[in-house]
């Protein structure tokens, strides 16, 4: 269950454990009991049908919402998130499927949205501009211009643009709900590439996609949500396509019944 | 995009755009009607390219300016104030009540001013944190505030002596311009800076677009909101003012239809209806056009009763201009939706 391309020394070491976290909205159980592992420079593949219970997880892991049962260890230490930023403080970064990105502000504006850097009370935009140059070519994405504005980029760079501005926060755990979703294939290549980058720092990745050939080709282990619980664990490697649409549909498994 | 395995070397990537590319072309088409305007009146009337009538239209473009530098904001994060009208009106009854009553200067402008803020901060208040769309908040705002104003004055028109600072603030000149043209100026040039230069200004721009986004960024948006409408309610208590001041004397049926003329304003210079774009420049133009259309026809001896009735089309132009392609009733049910 360890990375299979890493040779990070740090890989592996587990950042993040979730044990038997449940959650209910009114009557709607949405989670049922999901135990969840991430280790650092890890990309795990978070999958399952709709309404298993994926987004709910992770907004508990980014403090978006309480969860009611069960235990979030952070480096070794039992936590609860009483907000997002309680979880950005653990270094708890996610994306949002709607990206949080403003369209009518520049990418450089983007990017540092909430902590624009500043000369006296103005903002410094040339320094601002300067560092954003940065961290985008840094992670090789791909824009024309940091003055260009968001509402003019292509869907995989507005994608790229919010995974950069997450990276930026240097998080230890960086959480990505269908980032592939609404992409044409070759954007789709980009940020496949962005997520093994990240993961190459030692960052620990966490990708919810319904796309199976993508978590071949940039995950290390996969877990599988179903009805609220997470019911599989393992390698990439030791999968084929087959098999983890099996586990998915639970078509043939041979564990307790569904509830 | 290609996909290639490595990057190309970038090139600067944080390099200013060049001028054509950052600038708001609804503006400079704008830009380009202003210019129109000033050859067209220039060669319909004789009098109207002077440097008398320049400082002439300075001075009477400079109330509605003040304004709609605030409303800029306003409307910038997707809101909308149609009280500023009524709250010229109070502050300029207030203003000649006051002093009436033997109220020094000095306090009759710090008072009016903190009572535009507090009409402000009324609809900043039910509009951000009570979730009333600003579009009905000030809607009735609009009413209410005037119907004070009445109630005060009991419709009169209120003197005010020409020996007191404020009348004086009226007539004073500086370099050939009216004291109210340089108040203005100063306040576009303030607006200016905020909207562009400072975070708020980003914050407003970024709330128009999408509100959730710079929430979620850590900003409180609704005190933000607020303080826009706040804004509006401080301009237009200095409007108020400046009325009074102007005029010589303070008046509940002051400044009617005054919101359209600053809505009209905002909207010709570029700044988008529905949020997310706003431009002081384009507001300065904007209210520049409002004001010629007015001085032009005068100077041209048309009926000053033609003038609200063109302000309206112009009004019209503009809005039909700024949709482009979406229609007037997605505008309505932007102005009206709870955001929450
Ligand atoms: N805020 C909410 N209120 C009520 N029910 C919710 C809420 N969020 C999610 N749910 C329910 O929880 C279940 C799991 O949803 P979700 O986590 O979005 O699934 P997934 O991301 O795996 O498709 C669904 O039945 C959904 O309707
Ligand atoms: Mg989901």
């Amino acid at each position: 269950m360890m990375s299979h391309e890493s040779t990070d020394a740090r890989a592996g070491d587990t950042l993040v454990t979730l044990e038997g976290i449940t959650k209910s909205f009114g009557a709607v159980q949405s989670l049922r009991g999901v135990d969840l592992r991430l280790g650092a420079g890890e990309v795990l593949g978070l999958v399952g049908d709709n309404g298993a219970g994926k987004s709910t997880l992770m907004k508990v892991l980014a403090g978006a919402i309480r969860h009611d049962a069960g235990s979030i260890t952070v480096g070794g230490r039992q936590v609860r998130f009483h907000s997002p930023a309680d979880a950005r403080s653990e270094h708890i970064g996610i994306v949002y499927q709607d990206l949080a990105l403003c369209d009518t502000l520049d990418v450089a504006s983007n990017l540092f949205l909430g902590r624009e850097p500043r000369r006296g009370p103005f903002v410094d935009r040339g320094e601002m501009h300067r560092q954003a140059a940065e961290m985008l070519s840094t992670l090789h994405v791909r824009v024309r211009s940091t003055h260009q504005e968001i509402g003019e980029l292509s869907g995989g760079q507005r994608q790229a643009v919010a995974i950069a501005r997450a990276v930026s926060f240097q998080p230890k755990v960086l959480i990505l709900d269908e980032p592939t979703a609404a992409l044409a294939v070759a954007e789709v290549r980009q940020v496949l590439r962005m997520i093994r980058e990240v993961a190459a720092r030692g960052v620990g990745v966490i990708l919810i996609t319904h796309r199976l050939q993508d978590l071949f080709e940039v995950c290390d282990r996969i877990t599988v949500m179903y009805e609220g619980r997470s019911v599989e664990d393992a390698a990439i490697a030791d999968l084929d396509i087959e098999t983890l649409v099996g586990m998915i549909t639970r078509s043939n498994t041979t564990t307790e019944e569904a509830a | 995009m290609t996909t290639q395995v490595e990057s190309p070397p970038q090139r600067d990537l944080a390099a200013e755009p060049s001028w054509w590319e950052r600038v708001n072309k609804a503006t400079v088409a704008m830009l380009g009607v202003t210019v129109a305007l000033f050859i067209g009146f220039g060669l319909a009337s004789p009098n109207f390219l002077t440097f008398d009538n320049m400082s002439n239209l300075a001075t009477q473009v400079a109330i509605t300016l003040i304004v709609a530098i605030a409303m800029t904001f306003v409307i910038t994060t997707g809101q909308i104030d149609l009280s500023v009208g009524s709250t010229v009106a109070f502050v300029a009854a207030m203003t000649a009540e006051l002093l009436q009553l033997g109220l020094d200067s000095s306090l009759v402008i710090v008072v009016g001013l903190l009572a535009g803020l507090f009409w402000g901060s009324v609809n900043g208040w039910l509009s951000a944190y009570q979730n009333i769309p600003p579009f009905i908040v000030t809607l009735a705002a609009m009413s209410i505030i005037r119907g004070f104003a009445l109630l005060w004055t009991e419709g009169f028109s209120v003197p005010i002596d020409r020996r007191l600072f404020v009348a004086k603030i009226g007539e004073a000149e500086f370099l050939g311009f009216s004291a109210l043209a340089w108040i203005a100026l100063a306040t576009a040039v303030v607006g200016g800076i905020l909207l562009s230069r400072m975070r708020f200004g980003r914050y407003v721009n970024g709330i128009g677009a999408q509100e959730e986004s710079v929430r979620r960024a850590g900003v409180n948006t609704r005190r933000i909101k607020m303080i826009t409408l706040m804004l509006t309610g401080l301009a237009a208590g200095a409007a108020g003012i400046l009325t009074a001041a102007r005029l010589g004397s303070g008046s509940a049926n002051a400044a009617e239809g005054f919101e359209l003329t600053v809505i009209a304003a905002v909207v010709l210079g570029g700044t988008n209806l529905f949020g997310g774009r706003g431009t002081i420049v384009g507001t300065v133009i904007g209210a520049l056009i409002t004001g010629m259309i007015a001085n032009g026809l005068t100077l041209m001896g048309v009926s000053p009763f033609l003038t609200p009735i063109v302000t309206g089309l112009v009004l019209i132009a503009a809005i039909w201009i700024n949709l482009r392609g979406r229609s007037l009733a997605q505008l309505f049910s932007h102005l009206t939706a709870r955001r929450t």
